[in-house]
């Protein structure tokens, strides 16, 4: 939305970058005041907020400089230098994500420039010499070595430091497992427009997306997409290991107010979150159809709503067998 | 997505622009201990400004080939490490030394309005833009050898902390420059200091980066212009630093406050402060959509600035007096 | 809730017990984390068998997260990574089971305001992702136990709920030391109460695990002759007095691990086969430690002695 990507700027072959998305630790939700108020990361620039479609706060960008070799799935160790733009975001004041990104042009200088040259290309990481810009989207998504350039250390340490904000009580409303999601934008071929290429499940927390996109698309649009999809994953993702943890049928039946107790937290907190590409540009929100068609993103999404509503109502209405049971 | 039909005036960022000159030419710093030595010292600083001051217009003029360079003049007091005086006292002698000497004082700043003008905690909002220069090897995670409050060209010498039972613990390493071409010329530079009561006082080299900054068009809070130049309206000087304004316009047909690039005309003594300066200004974020203003409208002007915020600042210093 | 495990000695079967009893709270359904804040000597990894995941893991754990040389500390799921084949068919209904690993050759080191700090942040995240976090602490007046205490007493930590636990073997020595470890000038309450924290809310969150204690009913020592028995008789009634004596006497037990001799000869965590079918384990021992592990969570068996 701002322009930041100065015109400056070296035409861009490559955007990565790394989202992490948790439940907020606090007891209540935050207000929309009080969340522009955690996302305050700077004396000089308030939170962007916004009421509609659902309560939503951005904080501005903060860079860290890094120096470094690239992640590469053919071992080149190619060093980059310049700055990752990382941000914050609270949806209902409820999901926290931080979100750094970076972009790459296919070429740079043979060696370091003065930093301050860096400096007013925020979020643009250069490299010394030429970029091997498909090994390194591998390389990026796949992670790197220790002392590779990692945009999720860059997150992490955003997320540390909004953690510690006083605002927050600590005592999160139900137990659950922050996120990482990496993603990847490399060149579409000349003529083709937006296309979501892959959208992986790795381990339990890590999710990795490549996108193919027309070059120069800002690195700001496509992390915007990127923390909708990791915001929508999480949320699925939650959803579903709540009702992992429940003990259905009649066994468990007795145990009635465990069931509600589980449950509950997602009609409280969570269920009226769903609503994707709300904070998408037009033409990047159609990257969501695949998603939409297989597996199903919204499809899963209402039919976990569907049973968490019914055990609920289920739980609701006494079991017939507690009213005639004798008394001993 | 500005084409859409509904609109949140809170979900938009927003920048205003500020006037600009080509050229914002600092005639002078005024401490305690220069105004302590009487009007001589000023007579003699002005004389010594002069022949620097003409030479600085005339490459200004060069620069933009042939049309008129728009060139302000200011001067800063100190009012913020000291309190000397009153502005009654000392501002019309100050400009009375100028005047002999052929110079004109165009915008009167002072230095307590580079930490806080009104309620915008200036220093405190650069403060919070500084983004350290990475050092071979930074990957992101963060530096475990930041010091708060101190602001290097490189990497300090490791400390000696206390290792893990059984290990060794490290031996003594030479500082380095970052940006050293063979040999390092290391400079940590200290930002501020806290008293017991938790009262910050910024230091000098810190003050004059947002000095610098403030000159150079480039500082916002919340998208506003901060350090608006106020017109001097009333016939003297108040009693009270407080009562005169952070900076203050003198000449109503002065130029821009702000400038695409400056000069400062200095004594020798300031050198180690103003590469503090450099230092600090070179790891400043500056806020992007100030950055942008500058940069389009002094491409259109067909005199571009260098992309590095501290190669757009230069001085000239003159021999001790 | 976070239960820090502690003991005046080495050689308390603090470790092997903590990490059994985090493998019973994991079977009932609980999301637990085991966290090896045994400086020292951190050797969690061989109670729940997974040398091989801990490769690679020597410059990741836990000092090196403490010491902000990563910036996550690496874990280890437990289930999945394990060598145990007994353990790696993850039982149905089961919660995670996440080691937090030191770093392999990590050593004691001093704790400064950014480790603290960096300690805070892992034990907040921990509770929000688990039901029960289990931190394994370094035996004695350690730097260990010094940081959870100054963790646990700052303001961040106020919400998070805490219990200690404990563990001391059935010995004059080892009771004497105990005791010392809890109620001496900088023991863990005095040491608690100069870091913020209420002595009596304290004192409400401190129990004894007794471990490898000998029962005189044992057929182990059934083959003794009656002189022998009626010596262990009066020596377990003289360290009850003792016990009693120095404030850590039965109302402030949490649970009695009998002596077993598996673990005499090997730390290992003691499943239902072993009990059952192999019977190398006994009963008595595995219902101890379910016992405890269900303790751990009743309030019935906290608050002021």
């Amino acid at each position: 939305m701002a322009p930041r990507e100065s015109t400056r700027t070296p035409r861009a072959v490559l955007a990565c970058g790394e989202i992490r998305t948790c439940l907020l630790p606090a007891r209540q939700a935050l207000d929309i005041r009080a969340a522009a108020q955690l996302l305050a990361l700077r004396a000089d620039e308030r939170a962007l907020t916004s009421e509609r479609p659902g309560l939503y706060a951005r904080s501005s960008d903060t860079l860290t400089g890094v120096d470094c070799p690239l992640p590469s799935a053919n071992g080149a160790r190619v060093r980059a230098v310049g700055t990752v733009a990382a941000r914050a975001a609270l949806t209902e004041g409820r999901v926290l994500q931080t979100s750094a990104r970076f972009h790459l042009p296919a070429t740079g200088p043979d060696r370091r420039r003065p930093w301050g040259e860096y400096l007013v290309r925020p979020g643009v990481v250069e490299p010394l010499g030429k970029l091997p810009h498909e090994a390194v989207a591998q390389g990026v998504l796949g992670g790197g070595r220790t002392g590779d350039l990692d945009a999720g250390l860059i997150a992490e340490g955003l997320l540390t430091r909004l953690l510690r904000h006083p605002l927050l009580d600590q005592r999160p409303p139900f137990r659950s497992r922050p996120t990482r999601l990496r993603w990847a934008a490399l060149p579409a071929a000349p003529g083709e427009g937006f296309r979501l290429e892959r959208f992986t499940l790795a381990e339990d927390e890590l999710r990795t997306v490549r996108l193919r996109v027309p070059e120069d698309t800002p690195a700001a649009g496509l992390a915007a997409l990127c923390e909708d999809l990791a915001l929508h994953d999480w949320l699925l993702t939650t959803v579903v290991r709540m009702l992992d943890g429940v003990r259905l049928g009649t066994g468990a039946a007795r145990d009635t107010g465990a069931v509600v107790r589980t449950l509950r937290p997602a009609v409280d907190h969570l269920l009226h979150l769903w609503m994707p590409r709300a904070r998408v540009s037009p033409e990047l929100a159609a990257l969501w159809d695949p998603l939409e068609e297989r597996p199903g993103f919204t499809r899963q999404w209402r039919t976990l709503v569907q049973r968490i509503r019914d055990q609920l109502t289920l739980h609701a209405i006494p079991t017939p067998h507690q009213e005639v049971e004798p008394v001993p | 997505m500005t084409d859409a039909v509904f609109r949140e005036t809170a979900a938009e960022p927003r920048n205003r622009s500020v006037p600009l000159a080509h050229l914002s030419l600092e005639l002078g710093h005024l401490y305690m201990e220069d105004f302590e030595a009487g009007p001589e010292r000023l007579r003699s600083h002005f004389a010594e400004v002069r022949p620097w001051a003409e030479a600085a217009r005339a490459a200004a003029a060069a620069r933009t080939g042939g049309t008129r360079a728009r060139i302000s003049t200011c001067f800063l007091i100190d009012d913020y490490f000291t309190r000397f005086s009153t502005p009654a006292e000392v501002v019309p002698m100050l400009l009375a030394q100028a005047e002999r000497a052929g110079l004109s004082v165009d915008y009167l700043a002072r230095e307590s309005g580079c930490a806080v003008t009104g309620k915008v905690p200036v220093a405190e909002a650069v403060a919070g833009r500084i983004v350290e220069s990475p050092p071979p090897g930074s990957y992101g995670l963060r530096p475990p050898a930041a010091q708060t409050g101190w602001l290097a060209n490189g990497e300090r010498s490791p400390v000696a902390r206390a290792p893990q039972a059984m290990k060794r613990a490290v031996e003594w390493q030479p500082p380095k420059e970052t940006a050293a071409r063979r040999h390092s010329v290391f400079l940590d530079v200290e930002l501020w200091s806290d008293d017991a009561d938790g009262h910050r006082t910024w230091s000098c080299p810190f003050l004059a980066a947002v000095w610098q900054l403030a000159r150079l068009g480039l500082l916002r809070n919340e998208g506003e212009a901060v350090l608006v130049p106020q017109p001097h309206t009333t016939a003297g000087f108040p009693d009270d630093w407080d009562e005169l304004p952070s900076l203050l316009r003198l000449n109503d047909r002065a130029d821009p406050f702000a400038a695409y690039r400056t000069c400062s005309v200095l004594p020798t003594r300031f050198l180690p402060v103003e590469h503090a300066v450099r230092v600090i200004l070179d790891q400043i974020e500056v806020d992007p959509g100030a950055l942008e203003q500058v940069a389009e409208r002094s491409g259109r002007e067909r005199t571009p600035v260098p992309d590095s915020v501290a190669d757009r600042v230069s001085y000239v210093y003159y021999p001790g007096l | 809730m976070l239960v820090f495990a502690a003991s005046d000695k080495g050689g308390t079967g603090r470790s092997v017990t903590s990490a059994n009893l985090a493998y019973q709270r994991a079977l009932t359904g609980d999301h637990v984390a085991y966290v090896d804040f045994d400086f020292g000597s951190p050797t969690a990894a061989a109670v729940f068998d997974v040398p091989g995941a801990m490769r690679g893991t020597e410059e990741r754990g836990l000092h090196s997260y403490l010491e902000g040389e990563v910036a996550e500390p690496a874990r280890i799921d437990v289930w999945r990574q394990t060598e145990h084949p007994l353990l790696r068919a993850r039982p149905n209904q089961s919660g995670r089971l996440v080691l937090f690993p030191g770093d392999a050759g990590g050593g004691e080191f001093a704790i400064g305001e950014e480790s603290l700090q960096r300690c805070i942040d892992l034990l907040l995240r921990l509770n929000g992702e688990f039901d029960v976090t289990v931190v394994d602490l370094s035996a004695g007046r350690s730097y260990a136990v010094d940081m959870v205490l100054a963790a646990t007493a700052h303001p961040r930590m106020r919400n998070v709920p805490f219990r200690w636990l404990v563990f001391h073997r059935w010995t004059r020595q080892h009771v004497i030391a105990a005791s010392g470890l809890v109620h001496a000038d900088h023991g863990i309450i005095g040491g608690g109460v100069e870091r913020g924290h209420d002595k009596e809310a304290l004192e409400a969150a401190i129990r004894f695990v007794r471990a490898a204690v000998p029962d005189p009913e044992s057929p182990l020592w059934s083959q003794g002759s009656p002189a022998q028995a009626a010596w262990m008789q009066a020596c377990d009634e003289a360290l009850r007095r003792l016990a009693a004596e120095h404030a850590i006497g039965d109302s402030v037990v949490l649970g009695i691990v009998p002596l077993e001799p598996i673990l005499q000869w090997r730390e290992q965590l003691i499943t239902e086969e072993d009990v059952l079918a192999t019977q190398i384990a006994n009963k008595e021992t595995l219902e101890a430690l379910e016992e405890i592990a269900r303790r751990l969570t009743d309030d019935a068996h906290w608050g002021r002695p």
